[in-house]
């Protein structure tokens, strides 16, 4: 009976598992060649997960109906939100992929498989409510991802992303790990709930001990300050398709599970945790964009401007109110739809030998020779400096509302203050593109798919994107809700 | 007593040869002491009432991980070293950073100690298993209570399986832009193909 | 009716300048001049509606404009005896201005952005005078002062043309204040801007006072003199007079409408509007009285001695505009109006007239180097014969007279009537500003039309001359260099051949011939046609201006050498200008010489110019260049802008520094972060 329930609960994640294993099958029968189809196949398999998702998100599904597992599992509409997203981003970086790697002759069929693998330790990684589904999600995830990075072998700097990444991300697990032990030591539990519980009344050192390091290992995957270090060095070796899924679905995941561990389990003691919090935010404000000011490559500096954006999520966080957790949800959108137009933009760039085109010293002139593309990406970056017409204001402008509303006014001062010093950046990348002298001709041979995409996230961040805020605002209550429903 | 002498014995040596394995220059030295650690925390289970986690211990971690280690170790041709140059460079830092870190554990677990903390009650109702084997109750668990995430794991291992197939078979495969070795054309190769007589001006440099 | 008469020139100035070149000149020259016509000719049948006393004032409402709290007011067009005059005034005035320029502005390229201005110029002026209340006045205030400086700056490439614009616009400004002043003033007191409700409430305020600028004042005068500093500005009168001869940088077609028969009496126009508050406020009319009479004895002075043609009419209608004020100033609103009304005919015939010549005599403006002109442009100076006779008020008492001569007399009349001191003080000044308006209008006649030619000498001539008459290069005239900075020349003697260097001026075309016929009829009947009625007929201005019967009867019974002055002064002047340029002309030279310090004094226009740019335009540029320097580059920019920018920099090449690429190093600043954190909750 609890068995049957909690079965139906994770459908999404049964579907995409047993996908997998049967797409391995295929992929080991059938060989590389078969790598188009099984992309495809994983894009309906991510879309299928997709639709059984949505509907308890828009029903805004909490309280003791999501519980499977007797508590280490929690299919809320708050999970259903980021699982949305992360399905919808793991379908984009599978739709780039092989126009990518079809020029490395590296196109192999275990990419979507890995993918698909990743995106269930997502899955599993945003509706954890136990210490121990939560490392189980996490390295699921982190390993197809380090597999991911260094997934162009024969290339030098995408093996040394997916060592880096590898090892720094094993010491993020031992950090995480080692809280995990001190958090279960001083509360006798590693359930969510239960902590919270255990947790009432005044807070032992140890307790927060092992707050400070799950906290601590959580940033490193959403890449915050001081944890950051790792971002640029793997973002620019990494394939360009892989970079594209890292800087959206793995952060959404991330982003997702910290809110839930700092809301839930650690939600009676929001004051503990959010000077850290703060810190972190106005950290990762300041170092994102500082960094990517000095930047030549496009893709270090999109980088530095998910750094950067990390920090303004992590203000709706430290609000540790439903609108701040309404908030983030509304930035993320903003952010994976800008993050996927960005690098769908970036991947489209080509030289006259059809290599891919990084440099930021390549894009001069991009306004004359290929006007509809530079039109794009100069409005994601418009968007991504938060420059009012453009819908990425809205995302900035409902996480310094809530963190307004959560009296932290001055938080919201200087993070806008700082958000200046971004817009530097994004609009040097415009400057480079419509006024500077073309060096060389950017030719891009991109499919319809391509297209489709650049088209579907420009037209998301025009103006015509404030037609979404009434029921994106709607969804992301309910889901902030549900986070906060206690059981 | 006994129990106590053993509990300390082991400890000490666990730590001992912890602290031994990164210190030691020689790697496969350090593989050994790693030996002696595995086979320390086991005897540390054993007096805790958890046999077969020490079996586990000894099977998996000695019998396969450490002697893999082990050889890996001795296949690698690394400069050793070169490797450990930064570690003295970055030594002070480090130990400052790990005398930090040990002094704050210490005052924490002295707060513990101290009582003024209050252990959690454990949530997990292990009664009804405790008087079965060590075995039952973890089988028990794991496909009962843990079903889900201990299937979780196994496509983890499943994933991390992938990934190191993925890297390495690559190697095998034979790559469009690599050079490849042509035994044939090697061999059929002659002097005259290969060697060439000029006798250049002085001052004029060869043309190759 | 009065909603097409206002908004028609304001949709042929949104065609016309919006489409601009798209639109060809000969299609924005039809619909704004049809436009205006077409108001012109709606607009003298109200007049004649409120001249036969059958038509009634009322206000028509637009839309809705302004609610907030207290302060509520609308868009609506007031139309009474007031706004009728000043309706018919503009109205014919522009049309004919426009139609004028057909023939003026033939070779301009430009020629649809001029017609649009024009347009624009002329809905916000028929926005002023319908106005209801104070904000709409000003809204049509600072529109034709935007109009206004459009207009003078119109040849934009020319530096003079834009300095002057430009100082037109800033000095207006410095009266717009006292205007604003003024309106917030009222609101203050009676909590209304509308015009009706101020007048009704204003007998209640008569008596108290008010604090301003740490003074206890009465109310009225304050508010009365504020609002008059405003008319100031745009009237130009003594102190904020220094635009309008600049001003003639212009076209001469926005000469003669806005700164000579419309605009510039806004001024008039609003004093006469709030007249009831002014009667209220004895002071404020005892400062108008003065400056007005100031004013029109200084301009003429300054009048007297200038070479540009048209600097002499621009001094003549600054001088002309101070009668209307001194005439509001002692309470003869009814003559200051007339004035304004028989003005706009004469003087706008004067500058069409002059720019007749100066088109005839290729661009050249010094009188100096013009001449025997009659026979060559006999039409252009007939009309200016008229002109000359309506401003210098000739006429026989009682049997007939030309335009001037009812207007000015009625001034001259109700100032010494008034009995006050600084009436009677107006009454002196103003008979001997009209000897010297004839002298100068008459000096302006002899110098141009009579003696011998003296054309050879001009630069403008002997080019035309060289080049070809209808060089079409000339289309931007480039203007010389004007002559009131330097030390007056001699007048050239024409000593070689016959003086006209084989120059044959011509007539100007009939589409600028016929505005002037028209006008000349004006210049020659307003005065005789329309005298009763202005002057003596209350029920005529039907309330809306304060009307003193009293003063009406005084005016009657003035002694028969008072209404005999301004005849014989007139002929004095006549005389003396005779004497000087015709008889002999080598009076004026000794003249000068021998009154050196005095002539310079007035030939430089009293050294107004020089002395605002030693007391305000140096001090202004010397503050604005220490903040420049100081403030703005040495503080704000250093600490602000650039600080921060450099800040950014050194950050930014620390974030790059940091990101070494070495794994150990990564790792270290995570340990490090987490030391941080763990450290920090420890101490806290």
């Amino acid at each position: 009976m609890e068995l049957t329930s909690s079965l139906g609960l994770i459908a999404p994640e049964i579907l995409l598992s047993v996908a997998g294993l049967f797409l391995l099958l295929v992929a080991a029968w059938a060989g590389d060649r078969a790598s188009s189809a099984i992309s495809i196949a994983a894009c309906v398999v991510l879309g299928a997960a997709f639709f059984l998702v949505a509907p308890s998100v828009c029903a805004g599904a909490a309280g003791l109906e999501t519980v499977a597992f007797g508590g280490q599992f929690r299919a809320d509409a708050f999970a259903g939100f980021a699982k949305l997203m992360i399905y919808a981003a793991a379908g984009a970086a599978l739709v780039v992929a092989p126009a990518f790697f079809t020029r490395y002759a590296a196109m192999r069929a275990e990419y979507p498989v890995l993918v698909l693998f990743g995106t269930l330790g997502m899955s599993i990684m945003v509706s954890a409510t136990d210490l121990l589904t939560l490392y189980i999600g996490l390295e699921m995830q982190s390993l197809a991802a380090y597999v991911l990075a260094a997934f162009l072998r024969p290339d030098q700097r995408s093996a040394e992303a997916g060592l880096k990444y590898f090892v720094l991300g094993a010491l993020a697990s031992g950090i995480l790990l080692f809280g995990a032990s001190l958090l279960y030591g001083f509360t006798g539990t590693t359930q969510f709930e239960l902590m919270r519980v255990a947790m009432a009344g005044p807070i032992s050192t140890g307790t927060l001990f092992g707050i400070v390091f799950v906290l601590a290992g959580l940033a490193f995957k959403i890449s915050a300050v001081p944890f950051h270090m790792w971002t640029p060095d793997v973002y620019e070796g990494a394939p360009t398709p892989v970079t594209q899924f890292f800087a959206t679905a793995p952060k959404v995941a991330a982003i997702a599970l910290t809110a839930r561990v700092a809301l839930d389990a650690f939600g009676t003691h929001a004051d503990a945790w959010r000077q850290v919090v703060i810190f972190a935010a106005l950290a990762s404000i300041v170092v994102g964009a500082l960094g990517a000011i000095g930047q030549t490559n496009i893709k270090r500096l999109l980088a530095y401007s998910s750094i950067n954006n990390v920090g303004f999520i992590l203000i709706g966080l430290a609000a540790a109110t439903p609108q701040g957790a309404s908030a983030m949800l509304v930035y993320l959108v903003i952010y994976v739809a800008m993050s996927v137009g960005s690098f769908v933009a970036v991947l489209m760039l080509r030289d006259e030998d059809g290599a891919p085109v990084e440099r930021l010293a390549d894009l001069a002139g991009l306004s004359r020779t290929k006007p509809a593309l530079a039109f794009c990406l100069a409005a994601m970056m418009f968007s991504l400096a938060g420059i009012p017409p453009l819908f990425g204001f809205w995302g900035k402008f409902v996480v310094f509302q809530a963190a307004v509303q959560a009296d932290l006014v001055a938080l919201a001062a200087i993070g806008i203050a700082a958000s200046v010093i971004g817009a530097f950046y994004y609009i040097k990348v415009v400057k480079v593109m419509y006024f500077d002298e073309a060096v060389n001709v950017v030719r891009d041979r991109s499919d319809w798919a391509h297209w489709a995409l650049l088209i579907i996230s420009t037209a998301l961040m025009s103006p015509l994107g404030y037609l979404l805020t009434g029921p994106l605002s709607v969804l992301a209550d309910r889901a902030a809700a549900s986070l906060f429903f206690l059981v | 007593m006994i129990q106590a002498f053993a509990f300390y014995l082991f400890a000490a040596l666990v730590l001992a040869s912890g602290a031994f394995t990164i210190l030691a220059r020689n790697p496969v030295h350090s593989v050994l002491w790693l030996i002696l650690a595995f086979f320390n925390a086991a005897g540390l289970m054993v007096i805790v009432g958890a046999e077969f986690i020490a079996m586990l211990l000894v099977i998996v971690y000695v019998g396969a991980v450490a002697v893999l280690f082990l050889f890996v170790v001795m296949m690698l041709d690394i400069d050793f070293a070169e490797l450990r140059s930064g570690l003295v460079r970055y030594f002070p830092l480090g130990l400052a950073i790990a005398v930090v870190l040990a002094a704050e554990l210490v005052l924490g677990v002295g707060a513990y100690r101290a009582g003024a903390l209050e252990l959690g009650t454990p949530a997990a109702e292990t009664a009804p298993l405790v008087g079965e084997a060590n075995i039952v109750s973890i089988g028990a668990l794991l496909y009962g209570r843990y079903l889900f995430l201990f299937e979780s794991a196994g496509i983890i291992l499943l994933v991390a399986m992938i990934g190191a197939i993925v890297l390495t078979q690559r190697e095998a495969r034979a790559d469009a832009g690599r050079s490849q070795q042509n035994i044939s054309r090697q061999v059929s190769r002659r002097p005259e193909e290969a060697t060439v007589n000029t006798r250049p001006e002085v001052g004029q440099g060869v043309q190759l | 009716m009065i909603e097409i008469i206002v908004f028609a020139p304001l949709l042929a100035a949104i065609v016309a300048g919006l489409g601009n070149r798209g639109l060809g000149n000969t299609v924005a020259k039809v619909v704004t001049t049809g436009a205006l016509f077409l108001s012109c000719a709606l607009s003298w049948p109200i007049f004649l509606g409120f001249l036969g006393g059958t038509a009634e004032p009322g206000v028509v409402p637009v839309l809705h404009w302004v609610q907030s709290g207290s302060l509520s007011f609308d868009w609506s067009l007031r139309v009474d005896t007031l706004t009728a005059i000043m309706l018919v005034v503009i109205t014919s005035v522009s049309a004919l201005v426009h139609l004028y320029s057909w023939g003026y502005m033939d070779e301009d390229p430009d020629q649809p952005r001029f017609f649009a201005y024009l347009s624009l110029f002329t809905f916000a002026m028929l926005m002023l005078v319908t106005a209801n209340n104070l904000v709409q006045m000003f809204f049509g205030w600072e529109g034709v002062g935007l109009a206004s400086y459009l207009l003078i700056g119109f040849w934009f490439r020319k530096p003079t043309a834009n300095a002057a614009a430009i100082k037109a616009f800033v000095v207006n400004r410095v009266g717009d204040l006292g205007f604003m002043l003024g309106i917030f003033g009222l609101f203050l007191v009676f909590g209304t801007v509308s015009i009706p409700e101020i007048l009704v409430a204003a007998p209640t305020a008569a008596g108290s006072s008010i604090t301003f600028l740490g003074m206890r004042l009465s109310t009225l005068d304050i508010l009365c003199f504020l609002l008059f500093i405003g008319a100031m500005g745009k009237s130009a009168q003594l102190g904020l007079h220094v635009w309008l001869p600049d001003a003639m940088e212009g076209p001469t077609p926005v000469s003669a409408l806005i700164h000579a028969a419309t605009m510039v009496t806004a001024g008039v126009f609003m004093v006469c509007r709030l007249s009831p508050l002014f009667e209220l406020a004895p002071v404020a009319s005892t400062i108008v009285t003065i400056i007005g009479a100031a004013t029109c004895l200084f301009a003429a002075t300054v009048g007297t001695t200038q070479w540009d043609i048209k600097r002499v009419i621009a001094y003549s209608t600054c001088s002309q505009l101070g009668y209307m004020f001194f005439a509001a100033g002692v309470g003869a609103y009814g003559a200051a109006m007339f004035h304004l009304f028989t003005h706009a005919f004469f003087k706008a015939l004067l500058f069409l007239g002059a720019g007749s010549v100066i088109h005839a005599m290729h661009h050249e403006q010094d009188m100096r180097y013009y001449g025997n002109l009659r026979k060559e442009i006999p039409i252009t100076f007939w009309a200016m014969m008229a002109g000359t006779l309506a401003i210098t008020g000739v006429g026989i008492l009682d049997v007939f007279g030309f335009a001037g001569f009812y207007s000015k007399d009625a001034i001259l009349e109700a100032a010494y009537a008034s009995g006050s001191e600084a009436g009677r003080t107006a009454f002196w000044l103003g008979a001997f500003a009209a000897l010297l308006t004839s002298f100068y209008s008459w000096r302006l006649m002899f110098l141009t039309f009579w003696g011998r030619p003296r054309w050879a000498l001009s630069e403008h001539i002997q080019h035309a001359v060289h080049h070809g008459h209808d060089d079409p290069d000339e289309a931007n005239p480039p203007r010389q260099e004007n002559s009131d900075m330097g030390e007056p020349h001699h007048v050239p003697s024409p000593d070689k051949g016959d003086g006209t260097a084989g120059y044959h001026p011509h007539e100007s075309p009939w589409v600028m011939l016929i505005p002037l016929l028209i006008l000349s009829v004006g210049a020659v009947f307003a005065g005789f046609v329309f005298h009763h009625q202005f002057i003596d007929s209350a029920a005529f201005w039907n309330g809306s201006i304060a009307y003193d019967e009293h003063l009406i009867h005084a005016m009657h019974d003035v002694p028969l050498w008072v209404k005999l002055t301004a005849t014989i002064v007139m002929l004095v002047g006549l005389f003396i200008a005779w004497l000087g340029y015709l008889r002999d002309t080598s009076i004026p030279g000794k003249f000068a010489d021998q009154l050196g310090p005095i002539y310079r004094f007035v030939y430089n226009k009293w050294y107004f110019d020089e002395l605002y740019r030693l007391i305000f335009i140096r001090p202004a540029f010397w503050f604005g260049r220490q903040f420049w320097h100081a403030v703005d580059v040495g503080f704000i920019d250093r600490f602000g802008p650039n600080g921060v920018a450099e800040l950014v920099d050194k950050g930014a090449y620390a974030a790059k520094r940091l990101q070494s690429g070495y794994l150990y190093s990564y790792a270290l600043i995570m340990l490090l972060g987490l030391v941080a954190a763990t450290s920090w909750f420890m101490v806290r």
